[in-house]
Formats: structure tokens, C-alpha cells, sequence
């Protein structure tokens, strides 16, 4: 089992090397210009120097703290409205058509309407991530809320649970995997949306510097830029796979 | 800490401890404009062992929901404890057939007793101790950490009743409860529900389609008719008691009253 799983990793990491060699060969044999595709070699000198002058991690700490912090803002509005809308009918009647209104509409449209009222702010961009991750979450909490089996309901009834009991001992982890499903929807669109904030109100950040690194033919800066956001998406779906995992142990037996 | 009648003599037990625990008055129910049951009325004394039987459609889960509270009926009364049941009550327990559906899985099996043990109000430092007794009680001490999905079906219904345990129920409802269970887990399981009805004094009501289980268990089987369902017939079991697997399934009451019984369904049926 273990050495079955090693062996997955050894070949995914496998593909990804062989990946990097083709770009590499490909950069060494000018197949593109060096000022566009600069090689492995170039980025990853371009990574160094940037860590090593401090330049870097800034600007992946702001990008790192402006997903997160929208991601979060996302998850707490679309957790709570979604379980609100789940478990109450009322709730549904009042704000359903509103919201539906509302949820075709793209981030990027609400950003000129942001940038109205927040200016060119870091306010205005966690107002953009948090609209645009909003939906899934929202969208997945509302169907775990509504999909409890009803059996459950009349044990909740037998057994006497109170209404705050059945929501918080029944519905809410009924709706956890739901939830989880969101909220990874919700990290990858947190993420794009940092970037795109970024670029449009000039705020420290990885897309800014990607943006301006290309305005100023740093191909191997923006390389550098483009691997680091990869990484970010990597490690930040894998940290909450992990703790998926956990809290979602109950659905996969061991015997 | 039950409810239970008097050992005293009749005459000088209170009226109320001589009176039936249930008592279905005239109760018809119509359900979506569909007549489900017919007027029907039926005495259930208190830690008695009443087993319904029926074809299909016949109305025997509807009684036991209606005793639940999880219906009221569209007429007539039913009684408990001589006041109208007007909704499920913690004294009440159901122990469903569909065990994979009614527990929680996401929770251990010490979680899932903990549940009724939650709902109750009991404190936080006194369950674990409640939790491991009960879970002892129906043979699941080892499998306290386990979650539903990593248990056998038979446990999982074990898992059920020690939660209907958790309770400290007057009335034990069973629906079908062994109906998806194999020969040999149904009939452990046959006997461990007989040793804690009668270690735990409760009422039960079983609602079963298996006519010999009925008598087996039962102190009294009720038969339904179905279209709209009513009751047809009502037979006393004098088995004595405890029974046994082999011994009661072969004592020649037994095998009149199965005779009688099935005559009796087939004749419904035709």
C-alpha cells in the first residue's frame, strides 16, 4: 500500500522533471526567444536572486495573505448565508432571487464598482476575491445544508435534539463534505482573483510583479513569478486536502 | 426508573398503573387524501411485548409512527399514558430498520450513543461511563472508536438499539428492525432484544413481516388487513418465557400458531 503510493509520487515527480528537461531543451536549442522563454536555469537564478535580496518572499507574503484573508472572508459569509439558506425556507424565499442576481455576474465586473467606493485599496481587492470565491462556497454549503437524509430528521425528533442541536450536531457535518468541496473551489478562485487585484490596484504582490517583470522584458523575473504562484496553488491545496482528510476520515473505512 | 406496574396486587394498585400504557381510540389517519387506516383501536399494557404483522401496505409502520408522534391521527385518539401523543417524547426510543440511514456517520459508535446522552442533557464528565456500559450492553465494547461504515450490518443495529437504550425508554418502537439482517444475527439478535425487554421492563412494539419472529418475541401478535389497514385479528402467545431458539420454535403452540397465522395472511392476501 505504502510502497504502491511511493511509487505514484516517484512517477508524478518523474513527469515533472522530464517536463522541466523539455523546457530546458527547448530554451538551450532557441526554439523561442530567450527574451520570451528564458530556460529552467534562468528562472531558477531569477528565484535565488530575488529571495536572496528579500524582494521575493514580500511579494509572495502579500499574495499568500490577501488569498488567504479573502479565502477566508469567502468561506465565513458563504458558510454562514449557505446554512442559513439550507436550513430555513424563509431565508431561501427572501434572498434567492437576489442572489441569484447576483452570482452570474463576473468578479471582474464588480471591480470597477469596488474600486468606486474603496478606491484602488487593499480593501478593494479582498472585497473582489471574497465576491468571486463567495459562490462556490455558498453554492456547496446551500445543497449540504438541504441534502440531509430524512431519516435523520426523525431520529433527531426521537431522541429529542433541539433545533440549535439538529443544526450544529446534523446538518453541519452532513454538509461538510460539501463544504470541503467549496472550499477548494473557493482557494483556486481566492488565488486568481489576489493576482488579478493585484495587477489592477498596483498592490504588492506576485502578479504586480509578474505584470511589471514583463512590461519590462524580466522574462526569467516572471518565470520566476508564474512557478511561485504554481507553488502557492500546490502547497495550499495540498495543506487543506490534509486537512480534509482528517475531518472527513469517517468516509473512508479501515478495516 | 421506568414507569413500571406495580408487583402489588391489582386491587391495590392505582388506576392509572392498571390501565393500558397505549391506547389507539378510534384512530384513522389520511394521509394526501389517501384513507391509510381504518378506525382502529388497540390497548397496550405496560411491558408488553405486542409484535404486528401484516402484507404490505397494511399500515404496521404507520401505527408505530403514530405511537412515535411522527404522525397524529386525522381521527380518533391515540393515548399515552393517558394523555393524547401529540409529538415524539425521550421516554419513546425507535430503533429503525434502515440502521445505516438512522445513524450518524460521522460520528464513532461512542459518539452515536453520546448523541441520545447529549439530547437528554447529560453532563459532559458522567457519559463516557453511561456510553461504555451501554455499549457493553450490546456487545460493542471493542468497537467504541469505530465509525458506522467500518461496522457489519448486525453491529449497526446493535449500534441503534444501544442508542434507543441511551434513552431509558418506556417504549422500545422496532421497525422491521432485523428485516435486512442475516438468519443467524437476526436470531442472536432476536434474543438479546427479549433479555433487555425484560431486564429493562420497557413496552415494546415490533413491527416484524416474519410471522415465526412475531410469535417468538411476542406476548400478543397483532394481524393487520390492508386497503385501507385495519385490525384483523389479535392472537395471545402463552409461550413461556425465556424462549429459546430451538425449544420454543418447536413446541407444538408454537407450530399451531404459525399454522394459524399463515392460513390467516394467506387468506388476507387472497
Amino acid at each position: 500500500m505504502i510502497w504502491r503510493r511511493a511509487l505514484w509520487l516517484a512517477a508524478s515527480v518523474l513527469v515533472g522533471l522530464g517536463i522541466v528537461l523539455l523546457w530546458q531543451l527547448a530554451a538551450d536549442a532557441r526554439l523561442v526567444s530567450p527574451v520570451f522563454l528564458p530556460g529552467p536555469d534562468k528562472a531558477w537564478a531569477a528565484l535565488e536572486r530575488g529571495f536572496a535580496s528579500g524582494e521575493l518572499l514580500d511579494k509572495v507574503l502579500g499574495t499568500v495573505g490577501r488569498m488567504v484573508w479573502g479565502w477566508l472572508l469567502a468561506s465565513l459569509l458563504g458558510i454562514g448565508l449557505g446554512a442559513l439558506i439550507g436550513i430555513s425556507p424563509a431565508a431561501r424565499a427572501y434572498l434567492g432571487p437576489t442572489l441569484e442576481f447576483l452570482r452570474p455576474l463576473p468578479a471582474s465586473a464588480i471591480v470597477p464598482v469596488a474600486i468606486a467606493f474603496l478606491g484602488l485599496s487593499e480593501g478593494m481587492v479582498l472585497v473582489v476575491i471574497g465576491f468571486g470565491a463567495l459562490w462556490p462556497m455558498l453554492l456547496a454549503t446551500v445543497h449540504g445544508f438541504a441534502a440531509v437524509e430524512p431519516r435523520l430528521y426523525e431520529v433527531s425528533r426521537a431522541l429529542g435534539l433541539s433545533r440549535w442541536e439538529v443544526i450544529a450536531k446534523i446538518a453541519l457535518p452532513n454538509a461538510l463534505p460539501d463544504i470541503f468541496a467549496g472550499l477548494r473551489l473557493g482557494l483556486t478562485v481566492a488565488l486568481i482573483l489576489a493576482v488579478v487585484g493585484e495587477m489592477l490596484a498596483s498592490r504588492e504582490g506576485l502578479g504586480l510583479w509578474i505584470l511589471l517583470s514583463a512590461r519590462a522584458f524580466r522574462a526569467p523575473d516572471l518565470f520566476a513569478g508564474v512557478i511561485l504562484l504554481g507553488l502557492i496553488g500546490l502547497v495550499s491545496a495540498a495543506l487543506l486536502s490534509s486537512v480534509e482528510r482528517y475531518a472527513l476520515r469517517w468516509r473512508t473505512p479501515v478495516h | 426508573m421506568t414507569a413500571r406496574a406495580a408487583t402489588a396486587p391489582a386491587s391495590l394498585a392505582p388506576p392509572a398503573a392498571r390501565e393500558p400504557l397505549i391506547r389507539f381510540r378510534a384512530v384513522e389517519l389520511t394521509l394526501a387524501g389517501r384513507r391509510i387506516l381504518d378506525p382502529i383501536s388497540l390497548d397496550i399494557g405496560r411491558g408488553e411485548f405486542v409484535c404486528v404483522v401484516g402484507p404490505s401496505g397494511c399500515g404496521k409502520t404507520t401505527l408505530l409512527r403514530l405511537i412515535a408522534g411522527l404522525y397524529l391521527p386525522s381521527g380518533g385518539q391515540v393515548l399515552y399514558d393517558g394523555k393524547p401523543v401529540s409529538g415524539p417524547r425521550q421516554d419513546i426510543a425507535i430503533v429503525f430498520q434502515d440502521y445505516g440511514k438512522a445513524l450518524l456517520p460521522w460520528r464513532t459508535a461512542a459518539g452515536n450513543v453520546s448523541l441520545a446522552l447529549e439530547a437528554i442533557g447529560m453532563p459532559r464528565a458522567e457519559r463516557p461511563a453511561r456510553i461504555a456500559a451501554l455499549l457493553a450492553t450490546v456487545g460493542l465494547s471493542n468497537h467504541a472508536d469505530k465509525f458506522p461504515g467500518q461496522l457489519s450490518g448486525g453491529m449497526q443495529q446493535r449500534l441503534q438499539i444501544a442508542r434507543c437504550l441511551a434513552q431509558a425508554p418506556s417504549v422500545l418502537l422496532m421497525d422491521e428492525p432485523f428485516g435486512a439482517l442475516d438468519a443467524m444475527t437476526r436470531q442472536a439478535l432476536q434474543d438479546e432484544v427479549l433479555a433487555l425487554a425484560a431486564s429493562s421492563g420497557a413496552t415494546v412494539f415490533f413491527v416484524t413481516h416474519d410471522l415465526e419472529e412475531a410469535i417468538y418475541l411476542g406476548d400478543r401478535v397483532v394481524a393487520l388487513r390492508p386497503n385501507p389497514g385495519r385490525v384483523a385479528d389479535m392472537f395471545d402467545v402463552r409461550l413461556s418465557r425465556p424462549r429459546d431458539q430451538l425449544t420454543t420454535r418447536e413446541h407444538p403452540d408454537f407450530l399451531r400458531l404459525r399454522r394459524t397465522l399463515f392460513d390467516f395472511i394467506k387468506e388476507s392476501e387472497a
